[in-house]
């Protein structure tokens, strides 16, 4: 194994790892743009300077590999390679870096949508001049569209191509290419291909200044003023890890968290503009209860007594309806309470994309489908011929907030229905069909565990505050099920809930919140079929 | 008495107490506008031309005012007090001699409402009744503040009380009577012949007790806003308020009238036998006595905006180690001289 | 080393008090004669000094377009929190793609302190020397975009209230 010093700091490392990578994994801070660790190096910033010793001129980091050299060429008889970061040389030649990337950069941080979180900020105030000595006029653009949601700022580009290798490597589409050369590069589209793949919005998050935009977030609010909280895409079975940015009550945009077991460095567009369909939906705020043909709002305490009173009228013939689209802990809670048959509403299947990164949108747009499985292991397939069995005419349903039709079976079940609980937080087609609606949470004001399709249980974190009178599914499920049986258990916080998930169901013992973490925990496969 | 001789003290008794009435808003109205200029402001100059109408507002204010009467008080003495001290503030000025003699209807008429002999005894008893008001209201109003107020004007009251009593005896002793019309006659002619220039010393100290007599800064200890809240009239609202005010007021126009005829010669203009005028110099006679007293006024409104508070120790130290022996010594001076005087 | 300060013996004449005392009259009767400083405010205004920071204005270009770029900088620095904006895309053709579609202040939390106006990379907003601007309820203290650019009118001139003093009847 080499032995590489840099500055300092004297670090053991594999043979072939660069020298920015050894690095950024010791701390040692090495400012790059063109670098990005989940595309090719191609070197052309050259912002990752560095002086190796021993070697004429400065060399880019990002590309400058560490190996074993002949025991009489070792540095100071035992380094393999010397690495200075922090040298008058380098600290000047950044200086100069920085100021030919700004020569045509407008300063125009207060309109620029990045400013914020913006390397070119951030680098130029650590290590870049305050004057530039730039007289000329500086080269101005106007904006394009790439695609229907990527506008590029040519005027803030500093052609570090991330996007372009982008396109190329990850989403294999490769519309973006690099136009031009020298005073009139510049990154561009063909109009008869333009940016419109599910990823494209990622080249927005990759691009290092604020060149590359997404029209959802342009002139929408100041990065810092957004409160940042990691949770989970909820739009598909893969459970990508994001950050949701919000404000008060608002969220203003997701972007992908990194995590290597799930989805990597990016994230699809179906989730990232997925927030927008809450934004305008029909809430559920009050319980109701059916008068005729229309609803009545009513206390907390008056529905949930008048649904324990239903379930008790019915005994033990009660049909209950978990859902994918839930927690797991809200669809234990449910396997708690209905002693009867378990099933589900039909399923939602969308197209399976597979990139040639391996990113993967799964064909299965709904988030806890093996969550679900797991922690309800009384669920049925066929659920229309158990409740002929049995004779069942009350049934509890927990709605997807998925707004459809009903197919014939649907249809079937609930016409020999009596009574119709649906715990949900919009008015869909089925919440219209119940006789008492109980409003839950939005996705994005949930908390709890949901488990994707590769068997791992990550943590479903809440961003907006709740809205109205709602209350957490799994709280609702506590309330009746108290409710029906005075011995329950009473659960403060949805972790108490989890503990007692983690009892019964055993793949589960080890879910909680601190071993979640951000990345979440896989089950190996011990619970999933 | 015939009818005409009633006929005219009625006038004249309705002449002076209007007098008074109108100089106790003119005061009100000069305490602000002159305290407003000494601080570089401008004062009430909204009311009439100049702020001329701003004590008749001031008067409607306190006539609309709730008059309240607290919990727990001593009520009929609450009610009497500011009555008490009201009224002996406006007989004051009945021995006042204001100008000298006019000639109508062939009579020679005198113009002070009542010449008594005991002039000077008058004055000083009724003051002294005054106090009662003070000490009552401070007493019968049931707060902390009020009656702290009430004692320490009482003791003030006695205290100075001694000092001006004994400056008075001085001029009593160079004039051989209590009548304020026989001092004014002894100051007539040349101005030297005014007591201010022949008792100097009596003059100072009668001048700094009816300050203290009139509770006015620097010897506003029985009000002192900053530790009493309002002193003795805290608990009084509305036109009960505005009699204690108003004798406060009528106090000092009377110590200043009471100073001018025992220092400065009463109506006397210097030099000038104002009975030869006839008519006009009567005329000129009570202008001279207005002026004289303007001045007195004007003098008690600056000093209060010029000296602060004396603290109570002190008030008391000046009192009577100060003033009283001074006074004392005063009057063994003019004894003294005389009797030398008359010995020759 | 210690310093011995030897107290003042007064003499006899300072213990006469009546020199001190005239002395002090004589103070306050010379102020009597000065001249007054009062400024009978509904009638005539008092002019601030440049650099009085008073309510708040946005400024526009001579073409009529405001200069705000809503980049959020003076809400940031504002120590108050009293700067609330929400950006958009700008209605104008040339010149910034960026403007306030809202833009409030809460001129009841605001301390006038001025870091808004040095935070402003655009000299868009301004502090004008506007003092008199109470109102009867909390809401209408809240200054809207509309009401900034009202001020902007007013005050263009930085001649606010010489020129309220100039259209005022001439005292009697």
């Amino acid at each position: 194994m080499p032995l590489l010093k840099i500055d300092d700091k004297e670090i053991q490392v594999q043979s072939g790892a660069t020298v920015l990578e050894t690095a950024e994994a010791n701390g040692i801070e090495i400012p790059h743009y063109c670098y990005h660790p989940a595309l090719e190096v191609v070197g052309s910033c050259r912002m990752c300077l560095v002086q190796v010793e021993g070697m004429p001129k400065l060399q880019v980091s990002c590309n400058t590999f560490v190996g074993d050299v002949h025991p009489d060429r070792k540095v100071d008889g035992k380094y393999d390679m010397v690495v200075h970061t922090q040298n008058d040389l380098v600290v000047q030649e950044r200086k100069n870096i920085l100021e030919f990337l700004l020569l045509n950069h407008p300063l125009d941080c207060p309109v620029c949508d990045q400013a914020g979180e913006c390397y070119l900020q951030d680098y130029s105030f650590k290590f870049g001049n305050a004057h530039s000595r730039f007289e000329e006029n500086k080269r101005v653009r106007s904006n394009e569209y790439l695609g229907s949601q990527i506008v590029i700022n040519h005027n803030r580009c500093i052609l570090c191509s991330r996007c372009v290798r982008f396109t190329q490597e990850i989403s294999g589409t490769s519309e973006l290419f690099v136009e031009a050369r020298g005073y009139n590069t510049k990154v561009a589209a063909l109009e008869e291909k333009p940016l419109d793949n599910l990823l494209a919005g990622n080249v927005a998050d990759i691009c290092p200044v604020g060149a590359l935009l997404s029209t959802d977030y342009i002139h929408k609010n100041r990065i810092w003023n957004l409160k940042k909280q990691s949770s989970v895409c909820q739009d598909c079975s893969v459970g990508c890890n994001v950050d949701v940015f919000s404000q008060t009550n608002q969220i203003f945009r997701l972007t992908p968290r990194e995590n290597h077991d799930v989805n990597g460095y990016f994230m699809c567009d179906i989730g990232r503009y997925g927030f927008h369909r809450f934004e305008e939906i029909e809430r559920v705020t009050q319980p109701m209860i059916r008068e005729g043909d229309s609803f009545v709002s009513f206390e907390w305490e008056e529905a949930i007594q008048e649904t324990v009173d239903r379930l008790k009228r019915a005994g033990g013939k009660v049909a209950g309806v978990t859902s994918p689209y839930h927690t797991n802990e809200t669809n234990f809670m449910l396997g708690l309470m209905v002693d009867g048959i378990l099933g589900n509403l039909s399923q939602i299947d969308g197209e399976e994309i597979n990139y040639p990164s391996g990113f993967r949108i799964s064909s299965d747009r709904s988030p806890n489908r093996n969550g679900m499985n797991d922690v309800c292991p009384g669920n049925v397939d066929d659920l229309i011929s158990d409740i002929d069995e049995q004779n069942i005419r009350t049934i509890y349903i927990l709605d997807d907030g998925v707004d459809r039709d009903f197919d014939e079976v649907w249809k079937s079940i609930l016409s020999k229905m009596d009574f119709v609980v649906v715990q949900t937080y919009r008015m869909t087609m089925l919440a219209q069909s119940a006789n008492i609606i109980l409003p839950g949470l939005a996705p994005f004001e949930r908390e709890g565990t949901i488990t994707n399709d590769g068997g791992r249980v990550q943590w479903l974190r809440p961003s907006l505050p709740i809205k109205g009178e709602s209350r957490a599914d799994w709280e609702i499920l506590m309330m009746a099920l108290k409710a029906l049986d005075n011995n329950a258990q009473i659960f403060t916080d949805v972790s108490q809930v989890m503990k007692k998930m983690g009892e019964k169901i055993p793949a589960y013992k080890d879910v909680s919140f601190f071993n979640l973490g951000d990345k979440g925990l896989s089950l190996n496969g011990i619970a999933s079929k | 008495m015939d009818f005409l001789s009633f006929f005219i003290i009625c006038v004249k008794v309705l002449l002076v107490f209007a007098g008074t009435l109108l100089a106790v808003l003119i005061m009100v109205y000069a305490e602000r506008r002159v305290s407003a200029f000494m601080q570089g402001r401008l004062g009430p100059n909204r009311v009439g031309p100049q702020g001329l109408l701003q004590p008749i507002a001031d008067g409607i204010k306190f006539l609309m005012k709730e008059d309240i009467i607290p919990d727990g008080v001593n009520k009929p003495i609450y009610l009497l007090a500011p009555v008490i001290m009201l009224i002996p503030a406006l007989m004051t000025f009945a021995v006042i001699p204001f100008g000298s003699t006019i000639t109508l209807f062939d009579r020679d008429i005198i113009l002070q409402v009542a010449d008594v002999n005991i002039g000077i005894l008058y004055i000083l008893a009724l003051t002294s009744i005054g106090v009662y008001g003070i000490v009552l209201a401070g007493w019968a109003s049931n707060s902390k503040y009020t009656l702290i107020g009430g004692l320490r004007s009482s003791a003030q009251l006695i205290s100075y009380e001694l000092a001006l009593g004994l400056s008075v005896v001085s001029i009593i002793l160079m004039s051989g009577s209590l009548r304020l019309n026989d001092i004014v006659a002894d100051q007539q002619g040349h101005l030297l012949s005014w007591y201010v220039f022949k008792q100097p010393l009596a003059f100072l100290i009668f001048l700094i007790a009816t300050y203290a007599e009139t509770n006015r800064l620097p010897f506003d200890l029985a009000e002192a806003e900053q530790e009493l809240v309002g002193g003795y009239h805290t608990e009084y609202s509305s036109m009960k308020f505005a009699m204690f005010f108003m004798s406060e007021y009528a106090n000092m126009i009377t110590a200043a009238a009471l100073t001018v005829t025992l220092f400065f010669g009463g109506w006397d203009v210097p030099l000038l036998d104002e009975k030869s005028l006839g008519i006009w110099g009567a005329m000129l006679s009570v202008a001279s006595f207005i002026l004289k007293m303007g001045f007195f006024l004007f003098l008690f409104i600056w000093i209060r905006w010029t000296f602060p508070r004396f603290r109570y120790d002190q008030l008391m130290k000046l009192g009577w180690k100060v003033l009283l022996p001074l006074s004392l010594i005063n009057i063994f001076i003019t004894g003294g001289y005389l009797t030398l005087a008359a010995l020759k | 080393m210690a310093t011995i300060i030897k107290s003042y013996e007064p003499t006899f004449w300072d213990k006469l008090y009546i020199p001190a005392l005239v002395k002090g009259l004589m103070v306050t009767i010379k102020h009597f004669f000065r001249r007054k400083v009062t400024i009978q405010y509904p009638d005539e205004y008092h002019i601030p000094p440049e650099g009085y920071r008073g309510l708040h204005r946005l400024n526009k270009f001579p073409e009529g377009r405001i200069k705000c770029v809503a980049c959020e900088m003076c809400s940031a620095a504002c120590p108050a929190d009293c700067i609330h904006i929400i950006p958009g895309p700008s209605p104008w053709d040339e010149g910034n793609e960026r403007y306030p579609v809202r833009f409030d202040i809460d001129l009841l939390r605001c301390i006038f302190c001025g870091f808004c106006e040095m935070a402003c990379p655009e000299e868009a907003i301004e502090l004008t020397e506007i003092y008199d601007f109470s109102d009867y309820t909390r809401e209408d203290l809240i200054i809207d975009k509309d009401g900034l650019l009202e001020v902007f009118e007013l005050t263009k001139d930085q001649k606010y209230y010489s020129r309220k003093n100039d259209s005022q009847e001439p005292q009697k």
